[in-house]
């Protein structure tokens, strides 16, 4: 495809759009649920336990978001999106940092944030499976602990198969 | 697959000036690149900023959460879907996916086949919500002109289909002549707009309007 | 889409009137229409591939049945 108008031509196109900011995308949007669309590889599921994930490790520790993010050197503002708001994608430079505070493999880490694409189909069975497990989010219980030391086993297993 | 190029050029909306830039009719790894490592950064910065401020979810961009290594990776190698992006001094603008097989609704072309747009997103810079000063402009602009020029391409005689995220209305209603055909219930509600052969045309056309 | 290739395609009769219906009715030219259905068919193939199913759902009824297409 090629599309050749002078210069004035795309000038004048750009002045008229005012400003708006122009988008156009019904089939991903936050709570959508576009029945045509191609169904997209699952980040939704890894992302939910990814923001489950970094919440039950740092109670697990007794932080709060504020020790976690001095501790780990990050944006207190940036883990409460991670926690609380699962369409937010976190940025690699954080993933990074909280693979490393909370030891466990860098790439798992990131394909659960959904920043590379999901090729392991069992992460995210994984994943959505310590996601229900883990459903309950006030104290930390003996259950949720279980299922935080099971899914860090799959982390860190999985990546070993690499 | 030989990407072409069309030159283009945008208005700097910061400097006055307008710059040169790339209409590209493929995304390949570049444009992911910057999606993931300029694009990205950006956006989060944007969301901390709303959050600190308090402003409600709903009035976030609704475009925050694309993920477009994974949109394109789903269509790899699907003839029905294509890609297009605008660069500007080597960085990446604007994204866009477009699917071949749609039909239109609209009327007087129901029934015969579109280029619909799936995704259509500008580099966060560029947006002009916030109240922030777009960096540049015409990206958008430029993308629906490789969407209905595509059309014409491949026969569709420039019919183009879209949701339109609400900023937008105005836009393809008032200043791209489409068809609003109200908001569609499959998809939250957004408004669907289709651009006729006699829209695209008028839209298209090359002398510069009074 | 720069290189274009030709090929000869033998068409019964039938085939062939549809091809030219369906022509008429989409306003596409008949190698358009048959570029159509192979874009067409290379998506169901590609989302049945992935595990989705097609279907057809009766608007009135809102009874689905499956299409055992590909």
């Amino acid at each position: 495809m090629n599309l050749t108008r002078s210069k004035e031509w795309w000038i004048d196109k750009a002045v008229r759009e005012q400003e708006r900011t122009i988008a156009a995308g019904a089939g991903d949007l936050p709570g959508a649920h576009a029945s045509t669309a191609i169904s997209e590889s699952a980040p939704g599921e890894n992302r939910i336990a990814f923001g489950r994930f970094v919440s039950l490790m740092r109670r697990n520790r007794r932080l709060t978001v504020e020790e976690l993010a001095e501790k780990a050197e990050l944006d207190a503002s940036e883990l409460l999106i991670i926690e609380d708001d699962v369409h937010a994608l976190p940025e690699p430079r954080t993933v990074f940092h909280l693979a490393q505070f909370f030891e466990v493999p860098q790439s798992r880490l990131m394909q659960l944030a959904g920043l590379t694409m999901a090729s392991d189909s069992r992460l995210t069975q994984e994943a959505v499976r310590f996601a229900a497990r883990s459903e309950s989010i006030d104290a930390l219980t003996r259950e949720q602990r279980a299922a935080l030391e099971a899914f860090v086993a799959v982390l860190s297993e999985a990546s070993s198969n690499e | 697959m030989t990407v072409q190029v069309s030159e283009i050029s945008l208005p700097n909306r910061q400097s006055g000036q307008s710059a040169q830039a790339e209409l590209r009719d493929a995304i390949d790894e570049q444009p992911l690149l910057d999606w993931m490592t300029r694009w990205q950064p950006f956006t989060a910065d944007v969301l901390r900023d709303l959050a600190a401020r308090g402003v409600p979810k709903s009035q976030w961009p609704q475009s925050r959460h694309w993920n477009w290594g994974a949109k394109m990776a789903e269509v790899s190698g699907l003839i029905a879907f294509r890609g297009f992006c605008v660069t500007c001094n080597g960085v990446t603008q604007g994204l866009m996916r477009v699917d071949l097989t749609p039909l239109a609704r609209e009327d007087t072309q129901a029934g015969k086949p579109l280029v619909y747009v799936e995704y259509l997103e500008v580099a966060p810079w560029n947006r002009g919500d916030g109240g922030r000063t777009p960096h540049y402009g015409g990206v958008g602009s430029a993308l629906i002109a490789a969407a209905v020029k595509l059309s014409i391409d491949e026969g569709f005689r420039g019919r183009i289909g879209l949701h339109s995220l609400p900023q937008a209305d105005g836009f393809y209603r008032d200043t791209c002549g489409m068809m609003d055909l109200g908001p569609d219930d499959g998809y939250q509600r957004l408004r669907y707009f289709e651009m006729t052969e006699t829209q695209a045309q008028a839209f298209l056309r090359e002398e510069a309007p009074e | 889409m720069a290189e274009k290739r030709t090929m000869t395609l033998n068409l019964g009769e039938a085939e062939m009137r549809v091809l030219e219906e369906l022509s008429a009715k989409k306003d596409l030219t008949k190698t358009a229409v048959l570029r159509q259905a192979l874009r067409i068919y290379q998506t169901l193939d590609a989302r049945i591939a992935r595990g989705e199913k097609l279907l057809f759902e009766n608007d009135a009824t809102k009874e689905k049945a499956e299409l055992m297409l590909l």
